[in-house]
């Protein structure tokens, strides 16, 4: 026996955002998902230094996923933009970038943390009542009975990541593929309980991302299937195929045992009694008159030969994720045994047919009505095509919350500068009560406020890259990008074209300044307006749920980091 | 973890990238230098000549060349053919990028820029596009090339510019366009004028086309400086010899081919033989005059049978290779059915078939006693108990393999075809009995087998039933060409077939193990360009026709005012900014392509004089634009374009 080690005391850690180490790894940490940001974002690649597979990603959750932290105040922060993530997939490296914003922006504020968070609370208030008026002017209304503004909103999603390697054709194709998986998963026929299907994502790697297609239904990889042949299927009375459908292994070996020892005698065939008792499944199954067979995973070989011969299509491998939509789509029970089948539990289908997209073969199920689509997605290399499924997914999410919600936010920053000129005008004219209810002085409001505005910005800052000058109008608060390098020029109108999000032009005098920087100051300015122009066919919009979220979910996360004495670490 | 900021002025991807192609320059063209790649470790070493190999054999453990590798990759997967031109463009078009961050151009400058020139590029080169039936018409038709190319040649020669012969190429190629093709019938005004004005005028005086040849060779390294001395002189002579001219019009240049005739009749005696395929296939060889020759008789096999089932498409499921050692270059062919090797035993075996229709069974899996089906996994602790103990004291073993024999012999099979590995004393026992047994078939000669015989593929023979077994295959020993019987030894090469199989077996001979590999690839190559050609229906000129033109047309686009709305970016960068980069972009994007390309063929020439027997003619600039290749460099150049773009905003984190 080992000698025991006497414990270690745990390590106490005080005032943890003071150490410089913290503080270097913040901005670390912040300059890496900065630079990401955006459609013209740097990409980063991820790999293992032994070789393997690389990641070349602008993608928040990728990224996230990636990195190992070590920083107990750093975990804090990216847990918390993960599971912003997977609730609403998108606007995770907003939520990350604001928040390392708030934490740089307060700490070097002399103001107690306690008030800071009353104050910084207050100011989020504030923003997401703008943001829920209807005089609100950064945010779109989406109409869900023309296409315009959902292509704007898919758009803005596939463009602002660059690892997918896009070209505009490919957007636009893009673009449409998505809307119409997503309008596959909408059901025809709204009752009261209406639940959204499921578009499914089929790889095929090393085709061009145009031959990318969707189809209604769902394709099982099959690629014994014999191309040319007719498929024969046996079909009920009703004309419909009857499914069964199997969650439980039918390779033969469900005899093996989890733990302890199974003793037989010599002469005695665990496998043999196995297959037997596949087999007899397989006759209850014919008798039964099903004609599609689909297990999870692996069927025995002579089961399926049996299945075939006794004109049963058997399909096996069928994998996790096609399961719950399978069930759904055919209406049966997953079979989790092969010692009981009720007949209660198989499904239907209305035609089957074999798809081929070189060199994949796949069995299309065809149900009567259905909420579910195959998006084949296509692209040339394996590391675009991860970030373009990740792109996809988020896509279709947003559809999905933006039909719950039917709104928009600008984006291209202009949502950002837009809130950040609010606040200003905003915190500039609050009544004094509001100073006593929250138990500070106007100078603390306006240096707290200041600070939230200056995280905003940063946010939109971070669009640009490669030394871009950035704008903000005085008119609307929107954001303007002037590439650097750009010739001296009386003019502001000169080197602008269009705002962030694309809604403004630069046809009228709309009294640039540049966006301050550090150590700019506050420039006192009227209220924004709501913009005047019509909603032109090429805007960058982003999600409104997601961006929402990711505005609280940011304060939280730097109000908890903020208010952080003690970091108490068990080194054992 | 590491962190690396991959952002500094001299890019250290990029760089990677351009020195991890730059040894794949040698495999452009029809002149290829093979190479010994040698395991330091093992001292084990293989000889390649495409670029899929290199790459495998290369150490790629840094991200770009995991990049890259995945790059080439999927370009083989797809369409196995063109990796070399993107490894190619991979490598200098990253050198172009580095080249612009010094010149401290912006990134998004210069991914938008490039992408603009890219795509233009690719619109601009669709003129150049010859239809398949066209190339089948001109080749048959009009055999003898046109007076006007003659006349230029002197010209060209005495000029001695470092690329004139691609001027060359195109008048002739302009001149057959006039009479016989209508390229592109559909934008034909437009197409035909800018066609001549970078094509023609370059014989009017060498205009454009060389001037940007030339003023390369100024800025450029030292690569093309050097070379242009020697070249001048020799180039133009080498000219001549490219197989095409003398295919099309052997009495111009017929003084300095000797050397090559023997190469050239052979094929061109019998290409008209099957309506004008063979031509293509010559046209797509780029000098591999072997597999034309397979790829003739398959396209001749594939008609034949197509005349009855009605698809005219070249199938490659139905073609397997095979290849046997021993014999020279000479006896490679193609043969109907399965050819493969099999030991002296069942070559035994084999002959007591004879005429025979054999009964045959096709095996998914291994045939041992331990193999089970994917997915099936082996309990642990299940122990037996054996109370009784049998006197006679046969073995698992030795029931398990007469079961097996009793199965394969109460069915009266005669071959059995297995995917997977066969058991050795099974194998033993199956050759006592007559029976033949042999392992390692692919999945499709399986499956051409099952649709032919009506055989049905099992995983156990204990799932045998008289359903299963197919009838009607056949088997003997392979025959080389002249008649005779091949016995080099341990090895036989054997060929099984049954009526109405469709499977063919391009028999790859050679004295030279090491270059058994190679031989494959190349005509794998061959066979998937003249595929691909067939699907698409149409093709490019080869000899550098494609580049020079994109050439001339980023030259045409740097004096452009820049077109706005840039595809990739959503952000629209203003163009006033855009065009302060905009040439020296272009002039990048151009520079490396043509320098190159250039010193490339230059170096291809230089190994001409040390070793003529190993390429099969001229460097490829030097051949004539009336060869065409496939259209798939276009779509090469895409993906790598898209590589290094990208690569030039790639900051690196290394975990």
């Amino acid at each position: 026996m080992s000698r025991l080690e006497a414990k270690k005391p745990p390590l106490f850690i005080s005032e943890p955002l003071t150490g410089d180490a913290v503080s270097q790894s913040l901005s670390l940490l912040s300059g890496i998902l900065k630079s990401s940001y955006g459609p013209a974002g740097r990409l980063k690649q991820l790999h293992n230094g032994v070789g393997g597979c690389v990641c070349t990603t602008s993608q928040s959750s990728a990224l996230l996923g990636h990195l190992s932290i070590s920083q107990p105040v750093l975990r804090v922060l990216t847990a918390s933009v993960r599971n912003h993530v997977s609730r609403f997939s998108d606007c995770g490296l907003f939520t990350a970038i604001l928040c390392c914003g708030f934490i740089e922006n307060f700490r070097s504020l002399n103001v107690a943390p306690f008030t800071v968070i009353k104050i910084s609370k207050h100011l989020l208030s504030l923003c997401t009542d703008h943001l829920k008026s209807e005089a609100c002017g950064c945010r779109v209304s989406v109409d869900f009975s023309s296409v315009g503004t959902l292509v704007c909103l898919v758009r803005s999603i596939l463009t602002s990541k660059p690892a997918c390697m896009l070209n505009k054709t490919e957007v636009d194709h893009l673009t449409s593929l998505v809307l119409k998986a997503f309008v596959f998963t909408v059901p025809c026929h709204v009752e009261t309980n209406t639940v959204l299907g499921k578009c499914v994502t089929i790889p095929v790697k090393g085709r061009r991302v145009v031959d990318s297609t969707v189809l209604p239904g769902l394709l099982i990889e099959t690629p014994e299937i014999q191309l040319g042949k007719p498929l024969a299927v046996k079909r009920t009375g009703s004309n419909t195929i009857k499914v069964a459908l199997f969650s439980v292994s039918m390779s033969g070996d469900g005899f093996n045992p989890e733990e302890g020892t199974i003793v037989v005698h010599h002469g005695v065939s665990l496998e043999v009694s196995e297959l037997n008792q596949l087999l007899s499944v397989g006759k209850q199954l014919v008798k039964d008159e099903v004609g599609l067979v689909v297990c999870q995973k692996v069927m025995h070989p002579s089961l399926k030969q049996y299945l075939q011969e006794n004109g049963v299509i058997a399909v096996d491998r069928a994998g996790l994720c096609l399961m719950e939509p399978l069930g759904r789509m055919t209406g049966s029970q997953p079979i989790a045994s092969i010692h009981s089948l009720s007949p209660g539990c198989y499904g239907s289908l209305k035609d089957l047919c074999v798809e081929s997209f070189a060199p994949k073969h796949f069995l299309r199920l065809i149900p009567e009505d259905t909420v579910f689509c195959s998006l084949i997605l296509c692209n040339r290399s394996e590391t675009a095509w991860d970030e373009l499924k990740r792109v996809c997914e988020t896509a279709e999410h947003v559809l999905q919350l933006t039909v719950k919600e039917p709104l928009a936010l600008l984006g291209g920053g202009c949502t950002e500068t837009h809130l950040a000129s609010y606040l200003r005008h905003k915190s500039s004219i609050l009544p004094a009560s509001t100073f006593k209810d929250l138990d500070c002085s106007q100078t603390q409001y306006q240096l707290v406020a200041e600070g939230f505005c200056r995280s905003l910005e940063s946010v939109a800052r971070s669009l640009s890259h490669d030394g871009e000058e950035i704008l903000t109008d005085m008119a609307y608060g929107h954001c303007w990008f002037v590439p650097s390098g750009s010739p001296c020029v009386s003019k502001w109108s000169d080197l602008v074209s269009k705002c962030g999000c694309g809604m403004n032009g630069n046809t009228e005098d709309l009294s640039w300044r540049f966006l301050q920087g550090q150590s700019g100051s506050p420039v006192i300015q009227g209220c924004p307006k709501e913009p005047s122009g019509k909603v032109s066919d090429l805007l960058t919009l982003d999600c409104f749920a997601a961006k929402c979220s990711g505005l609280q979910v940011a304060l939280e996360t730097a109000n908890l980091i903020l208010d952080l004495s003690y970091i108490i670490e068990d080194q054992n | 973890m590491a962190f690396r900021d991959a952002n500094a002025r001299r890019h250290i991807g990029l760089q990677q990238l351009s020195s991890l192609a730059s040894p794949g320059r040698t495999f452009l063209g029809p002149m290829k230098s093979h190479k010994f790649i040698v395991d330091e470790i093992t001292n084990q070493s293989t000889l390649i000549c495409s670029a899929v190999r290199l790459i495998e054999s290369l150490d790629l453990t840094s991200a770009v060349g995991q990049l890259l590798n995945e790059t080439i990759q999927a370009q083989n997967k797809e369409f196995k053919t063109g990796m070399s031109t993107l490894l190619f463009l991979v490598g200098a078009w990253s050198s172009a990028v580095v080249e612009c961050l010094q010149q401290n151009v912006p990134v998004p400058a210069i991914v938008s820029v490039m992408s603009e020139g890219l795509n233009s590029c690719c619109e601009r080169v669709q003129c150049l596009q010859i239809p398949i039936q066209d190339v089948k018409k001109e080749l048959c038709s009009s055999p003898v090339g046109p007076k006007p190319c003659e006349s230029k040649t002197g010209q060209v020669g005495c000029d001695g510019l470092t690329n004139p012969w691609n001027c060359l190429c195109f008048q002739r190629d302009i001149s057959a366009t006039e009479e016989v093709i209508p390229v592109n019938s559909c934008s034909h005004q437009g197409d035909d004028c800018s066609f001549n004005k970078f094509l023609v005028s370059p014989l009017a005086g060498f205009g454009s086309v060389p001037s940007v040849v030339k003023a390369v060779g100024d800025r450029s390294s030292s690569a093309l400086s050097v070379s242009g001395g020697t070249a001048s002189s020799s180039i133009t002579r080498k000219l001549t010899h490219s197989r095409h001219f003398s295919t099309l019009g052997k009495s111009h240049f017929s003084s300095q081919q000797d050397s090559f005739q023997e190469y050239l009749s052979g094929p061109s005696a019998d290409v008209c033989g099957c309506c004008g395929l063979g031509h293509l296939a010559t046209a797509l060889s780029h000098g591999n005059q072997t597999s034309v020759k397979l790829l003739q008789s398959i396209a001749a096999y594939q008609q034949e049978r197509a005349e009855c089932s009605g698809s005219s498409q070249i199938n490659i499921t139905e073609i397997v290779t095979c290849c046997v050692l021993g014999l020279p270059e000479g006896y490679s062919c193609v043969s109907p059915g399965f050819v493969t090797l099999v030991s002296p035993e069942q070559a035994t075996v084999l002959k007591h078939f004879a005429d025979k229709p054999l009964r045959i069974l096709l095996v998914d899996g291994d045939l041992t006693e331990r193999y089970r089906h994917l997915g099936f996994n082996r309990p642990c602790n299940v122990r037996t108990v054996l109370e009784h103990p049998n006197p006679q004291g046969s073995s698992a073993g030795d029931v398990w393999l007469s079961r097996m024999s009793d199965i394969l012999m109460s069915f009266e099979v005669n071959l059995v075809l297995v995917k997977g590995n066969v058991c050795k004393d099974l194998m033993e026992r199956c050759l006592a009995s007559r029976i033949l047994v042999i392992g390692c078939v692919a999945r499709d000669v399986l499956r051409a087998f099952g649709a032919a015989t009506g055989a049905q593929a099992v995983t156990y023979l204990s799932q045998v039933n008289a359903s299963c077994v197919g009838n009607g295959a056949w088997a003997e020993l392979w025959e080389a060409g002249d008649g005779r019987a091949v016995d080099l030894g341990e090895l036989v090469p054997a060929r099984i077939g049954a009526g109405g199989l469709a499977l063919l077996t391009a028999v790859l001979t050679t004295a030279l193990p090491c270059k058994a590999q190679l031989l494959q690839d190349q005509f794998w190559a061959l066979l998937c360009r003249l595929r691909h050609a067939l699907k698409d229906g149409t093709v490019f000129p080869g000899g550098g026709a494609v580049e020079l033109l994109c050439l001339s047309h980023i030259q045409a686009l740097t004096e452009q005012p820049g077109r706005p709305g840039i595809d990739r970016a959503v952000r629209e960068l203003p163009s006033l900014w855009l065009a302060e980069y905009r040439s020296v972009v272009l002039q990048a994007l151009a520079n490396r392509q043509s320098c190159e390309r250039a010193s490339q063929s230059l170096a291809g020439r230089v190994q001409i004089h040390c070793a003529p027997g190993t390429g099969s003619g001229s460097a490829r600039e030097a051949s004539p634009c009336s060869r065409p290749c496939s259209p798939l460099p276009c779509l090469a150049r895409r993906s790598s374009c898209k590589t290094s773009s990208g690569l030039c905003s790639v900051d690196s984190v290394t975990l």
